[in-house]
């Protein structure tokens, strides 16, 4: 597989960041997810938390190198991060189970495969435009599907951040699965929360995806959809993967990760939640869980040998 | 003010699924304790511990590291990751071997395999100046070894000295603490500049910018080797630089050692990096060479111990 990956994520104009990214690759699967804890309810990091980080998990154990199902696999991860969601209420002996929405995508054969719940959106663009993106499970989109609201609307509607589907709460979550999605050369799959997609839209959206390198584009889209967003600006991330043919070695290509050369039981993993703008040497949580299992990752590798 | 010294955790201390048993070392960066795995196995545990940034008071298990220096020991964490990093990469008898590394009480642990017997530089202090010429030649060509090892992984050590070169009970080298490793492609990239060893630490370490390769560890062996044969460390490079005061070995101890040993240990010490022997295998190669007949004194013969009987059996 080849391929390139901006991910990131921003507290905005909140005091504390509730959204939680990952990504993780085998040799020949990619996982992507996006969890965008739900402010509302109380601990909605917690739940994000730990619903990303328990899909990761689950990847690493089963991605062996490849997926035997991914459709099975995302249906099984995101019911048990839902459960994962509800024993940590239990241990905290929290009054009631935090919620988060959550979209994840698997990539393996050259195709993509989604599943998502609540409100945080994938895109799949293909050569400046949209193929599709997933659907809200919120209140508005449901009135836009009725015809009882106009989409233009929907964007100012008071119940737009009102999501019935999501991971932990009192209700089963209602997962929705996209169908095997075969990926082309130079296609963008975005996941993202509802701080970016918000306030950019659609259009903006796709445009400022397209808009050169993927390096340079996403953060230039989450600049600007934070800097339309202004003081109201909520928790902003994205996870944006651009698709390479094997066999394309073009200069567009140079910050492509190759998986080709990678041992069959190695992983690579990042989680990220902290706002991006104190980076710089300064290591942060998941950076020292990473390095620790990196280096017992190596450890265990050359004591099988 | 000086920093105030970092409590050890007590004997008995649970941590993680060793057992303290007693502190092995302290140093400014860590404290290496020795313990015991769930099976009963000894281990040698590394905790992260600088002193100038953080702080454990008596009884406490957590240290305490004021706001100020958060971002400096996190910083200083990455370096003890990269020492992790370094060191998980190589297996080699002659390398100490990591076992684990995990998290708790607010730091990083790294989890070493515990080896029996003495430092390089204890044994020096027992032997000054008496250490015969075969026990160096046979524990330098094994060290050498390992850090032949090292340099194959794109790996310097930049800390090698008697107190980082362990002999085990039988004998045999092993090569320690890495705190100071670095990958060489990645010199260019800002680092906690090391507490180099001075003495040991080769001129070109002194030096903003200098070019650290092969040839740097190799400056450190000589001076351990120097330090075997005279009983104390070269003075510094960084001094030499500037007035050379080291007498060549085979000016100030002929007659005690071969020829071709203190020649090659001061070829070793010579303060340009291009002028030194370029690779390990090309100094173990002139170490193992032993020239025989006129040139080897008398003295040698008679002085054969059972140890280092022992030392050539093994060879």
């Amino acid at each position: 597989m080849r391929f390139t990956i901006y991910q990131e994520s921003r507290v905005g104009q909140r005091s504390n960041n509730q959204d939680r990214i990952a990504h993780c690759y085998s040799r020949d699967a990619l996982l992507l997810v996006v969890a965008d804890g739900m402010g509302g309810h109380q601990h909605g990091e917690l739940a994000a938390h730990v619903a990303v980080q328990h899909i990761a998990l689950a990847f690493q154990r089963e991605a062996r190198p490849m997926l035997a199902d991914p459709s099975l696999f995302l249906s099984r991860a995101l019911t048990n991060a839902h459960h994962a969601i509800l024993d940590h209420t239990l241990d905290r002996g929290l009054a009631e189970a935090p919620r988060t929405t959550i979209v994840a995508c698997v990539i393996q054969h050259g195709a993509a495969f989604w599943a998502h719940a609540g409100d945080s959106r994938l895109y799949l663009l293909r050569r400046g435009h949209m193929v599709t993106r997933t659907r809200d499970h919120s209140r508005t989109q449901m009135l836009v599907d009725q015809g009882l609201l106009r989409p233009e609307d929907a964007q100012h509607h008071p119940g737009r951040n009102r999501v019935y589907s999501c991971l932990g709460g009192t209700h089963q979550p209602q997962v929705e699965h996209s169908p095997r999605t075969p990926l082309c050369d130079g296609d963008i799959i975005a996941l993202c929360s509802d701080g970016v997609w918000g306030p950019v839209g659609d259009d903006r959206l796709v445009t400022g995806l397209t808009n050169g390198p993927l390096g340079q584009a996403a953060p230039q889209l989450m600049d600007q959809a934070e800097h339309i967003a202004g003081p109201s600006a909520d928790n902003l991330s994205m996870v944006a993967m651009c698709w390479h043919d094997e066999n394309n070695l073009g200069p567009a290509t140079v910050d492509a990760i190759s998986t080709r050369t990678m041992e069959m039981d190695m992983f690579s993993t990042r989680l990220g939640s902290g706002s991006a703008s104190n980076g710089g040497a300064d290591l942060d949580e998941d950076e020292i869980e990473r390095a620790i299992r990196e280096i017992n990752e190596t450890i265990r590798k050359f004591d099988q040998n | 003010m000086p920093p105030q010294a970092n409590c050890a955790l007590p004997q008995g201390f649970q941590l993680d699924q060793y057992r303290i048993e007693r502190q092995l070392s302290l140093g400014g960066f860590s404290i290496v304790y020795l313990a015991y795995d769930t099976e009963g196995t000894p281990v040698a545990i590394k905790e992260y511990l600088p002193n100038s940034l953080a702080l454990r008071k008596e009884g406490e298990t957590e240290p305490q590291v004021p706001e100020e220096h958060r971002a400096a020991f996190r910083y200083g964490m990455k370096c003890f990751f990269e020492e992790g990093r370094a060191l998980a990469k190589l297996m080699h008898p002659n390398v100490v071997r990591v076992l684990n590394f995990f998290r708790a009480n607010g730091t990083v642990y790294m989890v070493m395999q515990f080896e029996r017997g003495r430092t390089l530089h204890e044994y020096i202090q027992k032997h000054r100046g008496e250490i015969k010429e075969g026990m160096l030649r046979a524990v330098f060509a094994r060290m050498l070894n390992g850090l032949r090892e090292v340099h194959s992984h794109k790996l310097l050590h930049l800390d090698i000295k008697p107190s980082n070169i362990y002999l085990r009970t039988d004998g045999t080298p092993v090569l320690l603490d890495f705190g100071a490793a670095r990958q060489t492609l990645l010199t260019d990239q800002p680092v906690l500049k090391p507490m180099y060893t001075p003495g040991y630490a080769a001129p070109e370490q002194y030096e903003k910018g200098a070019q650290l390769g092969p040839w740097t560890d190799i400056y450190s062996v000589g001076a351990s080797l120097y330090a075997c044969v005279t009983g104390s460390a070269p003075p510094r490079a960084d001094e030499r630089t500037q007035h050379d005061t080291l007498q060549p070995l085979v000016r100030t101890h002929a007659g005690r050692y071969q020829n071709q040993l203190l020649e090659l240990i001061d070829w070793t010490l010579l303060l340009d990096p291009l002028k030194r022997p370029q690779s390990v295998y090309a100094l173990q190669k002139a170490l193992v060479h032993r020239q025989r007949g006129a040139d080897r004194p008398e003295k040698w013969f008679s002085d054969l111990g059972s140890r280092l009987k022992s030392f050539i059996a093994r060879n």
